[in-house]
């Protein structure tokens, strides 16, 4: 616990003699303080991944005809909510987008919850069957979706769920990947002796869990609800067979949009604009918790 | 407070051939300090956790006050904890992991702010009860799971190692006020430990543990002065006892080229017609006399302690050529005039420091 990580102390007992320039590069990422050229790589990595957000601002500002000029347009223009209008008038982007909260913030929840009691029974308790019953659950991360599509069908019609939000959220409810996953992170992250101090002070397993197997598992459990929202807000192609465009999700609605004899792309940007912001804005309340939670685990670790 | 009473218990892990704790009988007086000590992998933990009830009791009986709780869970067993590695819960503060298995219980807010104000004015843990274990130091830790084992005020405390992630100055401060503690709340206290200095000074008794086997279960004072076999003889007391095996001659046994006296009836009885015997002697109860007489032994090395000298040798004279046993034999002397490594040093050993032991069972006759 009280290990001094490998060249976190280095700095103080560098030779004054050498230029900093050189101890920087040599040991740049241990030492702490970045460099010139990390600061570059940075920066054009940081580049790259935004531009595609930007070009869909750009191209969602303009129309099909702009964006066929040479060269393009690089900045964005006002019509940008000219097109946003046009996009909220052919689908129902509006409602979709408060369907996909609902099934992604459902789908988290229950996943989440779900994976967390799985993983927990599957790392701590002991059982008959423990192995059995886990080599199962992993196995049906090996079906193809598209395998399951048809009989899934079959069980939502029958239970006359076609078109209804249910019918996205309760296939997905819990996931082969995080049961594992969270399985992993508590063999590793909990141990044996905390729950057996929670049961000498007298906690039921439900309890235990609660409080001390939850507070545990946090940082593991934001970085599977951010997961799990970011896939259930992109998934598509079981949205596209249950819903339809009358009670879309996004990406269901964004299907529908500019679809004329030619495709207007200004007005898929501009939705598809409309339909990342929510994920967006999650990210940037979801992410600072996930970095804490992970700084936390390396100090304990 | 209450007693504590192993019946018969045992442990048998699937998958293994020999018991972890075989037929366990032991008997805990009402707040006394018992400890369990033997090497690792002895049962000694698993003792401690059967009594928990983290661990199942396969056959025989576990009472505490009289009261059977073989087939009880710990949270029925009203006793509380220390681990080993403390448990405490990381996401807690330290008034929050002291008053946790009060607020479980249902204790009302006030009374639990009491009780854990008053453990934390006994531990001098006032100023950290809003700090999370990770921002307490290895003897704060330690300390809040005492504390945490304290306020539940229990029949029974149970201690795992408690002291083993301490430094070693530490670890003797916190040694004396555990016991301390101990007396001064007169709980019934069970404390496992692998280090048999900690078991004499902290026990009102000490049972030694081999194999899952209980191999003597007295206060230190006994187990020093009449340890029942050679393994207890050998696990108590540091340096350890010196334990020779040799040839029974008229009046002793044969060590080397010199004869050790025994008296005659226990000769008789320890050798069991094999003609050997083992004895035992510690390395204090050992006297330097003029060469000639008594056991010559050459010294190997010479450890200064300041206040002791202790020499390692090995059991021969010069005459004879190389040692005539390879056994060590641990002296301690006066530490101003302590021999040089090389020289032949003749003992003899105090007559009523000396252990005699059938080589066979192992057992101690008197």
């Amino acid at each position: 616990m009280t290990t001094t990580l490998p060249g976190t102390g280095t700095t103080e007992v560098r030779p004054v003699d050498v230029p900093r320039g050189r101890a920087r590069r040599g040991r740049g990422g241990r030492s702490g303080k970045a460099g010139p050229v990390t600061y570059t790589l940075l920066t054009l990595a940081a580049l790259v991944s935004v531009f595609p957000l930007y070009w869909t601002v750009v191209a969602g500002s303009h129309t099909n005809a702009e964006l066929a000029e040479t060269p393009p347009p690089f900045l964005p223009s006002a019509g940008l909510f000219d097109n946003f209008a046009a996009a909220l008038e052919q689908a129902p982007i509006g409602k979709a987008i408060l369907n996909s909260v609902l099934v992604s913030g459902a789908i988290t929840v229950g996943t989440v919850l779900f994976c967390t009691l799985a993983g927990f029974a599957f790392a701590k308790l002991q059982f008959r069957g423990r192995g059995v019953l886990l080599a199962l659950v992993i196995g049906t991360m090996m079906v193809p979706t598209q395998l399951s599509v048809i009989p899934l069908f079959m069980m939502i019609a029958e239970l006359q769920w076609v078109n209804q939000l249910q019918a996205v959220i309760l296939p997905t409810l819990v996931s082969a990947f995080g049961v594992f996953f969270m399985r992993q992170y508590l063999i590793s992250a909990l141990p044996n002796e905390l729950l057996e101090a929670g049961r000498m002070d007298g906690a039921s397993t439900f309890r235990i869990f609660w409080s001390i197997v939850v507070p545990v598992a946090r940082p593991a459990m934001a970085v599977l609800a951010m997961l799990t929202f970011l896939t259930a807000w992109n998934e598509f192609f079981w949205p596209l067979i249950a819903l339809t465009t009358a009670n879309p999700t996004v990406q269901v609605a964004l299907a529908g949009l500019g679809s004329g004899y030619v495709p207007q792309q200004a007005v898929i940007m501009a939705g598809t604009l409309l339909g990342t912001l929510p994920v967006l804005i999650v990210f940037t309340i979801l992410g600072k918790q996930i970095v804490g939670g992970i700084m936390q685990g390396a100090v304990k670790g | 407070m209450a007693t504590v009473t192993f019946d018969q218990a045992t442990r048998s892990y699937p998958k293994t051939d020999r018991p972890a704790v075989d037929a366990l009988d032991l008997q805990i007086d009402d707040g006394e300090f018992l400890v369990l000590v033997g090497p690792s992998g002895c049962g000694k933990s698993t003792s401690l956790r059967m009594l928990a009830g983290l661990e199942e009791v396969d056959s025989g009986a576990i009472r505490i006050g009289g009261r059977d709780v073989t087939d009880s869970p710990p949270k029925d067993r009203d006793i509380a904890m220390v681990f080993q590695s403390y448990a405490l819960y990381p996401h807690m503060t330290v008034e929050q992991n002291m008053g946790f298995a009060l607020r479980l219980a249902g204790v009302a807010k006030s009374e639990i702010a009491r009780r854990v104000a008053e453990a934390a004015a006994i531990l001098d843990l006032q100023d950290y009860l809003d700090r999370r274990p990770r921002a307490l130091s290895g003897g704060q830790r330690q300390r809040v799971a005492m504390g945490r084992a304290i306020v539940r005020s229990p029949q029974v405390f149970l201690m795992d190692e408690p002291l083993s992630n301490l430094d070693a100055k530490l670890r003797v401060q916190t040694r004396t006020q555990i016991a301390a503690l101990q007396r001064r709340l007169g709980t019934t206290t069970v404390y496992v430990t692998h280090d048999q200095v900690e078991a004499m000074t902290m026990g009102d008794r000490v049972a030694v543990l081999k194999d899952g086997l209980l191999m003597q279960c007295d206060t230190p004072a006994a187990l020093y002065e009449r340890p029942a076999n050679v393994f207890v003889a050998g696990f108590i007391g540091s340096p350890a006892m010196n334990v020779l095996t040799g040839e029974v001659v008229d009046g002793g046994v044969r060590l080397g080229t010199a004869v050790l006296p025994v008296p005659r009836d226990r000769l008789a009885r320890a050798s069991g017609g094999t003609g050997r015997v083992t004895v035992g002697f510690r390395p204090e109860c050992l006297e330097l006399v003029p060469p000639g007489e008594g056991v010559p032994v050459v010294v190997g090395v010479v450890e200064q302690l300041g206040s002791d000298a202790y020499l390692y040798g090995t059991v021969g004279d010069e005459r004879s050529g190389a040692p005539l046993q390879t056994s060590d034999v641990v002296v301690r002397t006066e530490p101003r005039h302590a021999p040089e490594p090389g020289q032949t040093v003749w003992l003899r050993v105090r007559e009523d420091a000396l252990h005699v032991f059938d080589p066979v069972s192992q057992v101690r006759v008197d």
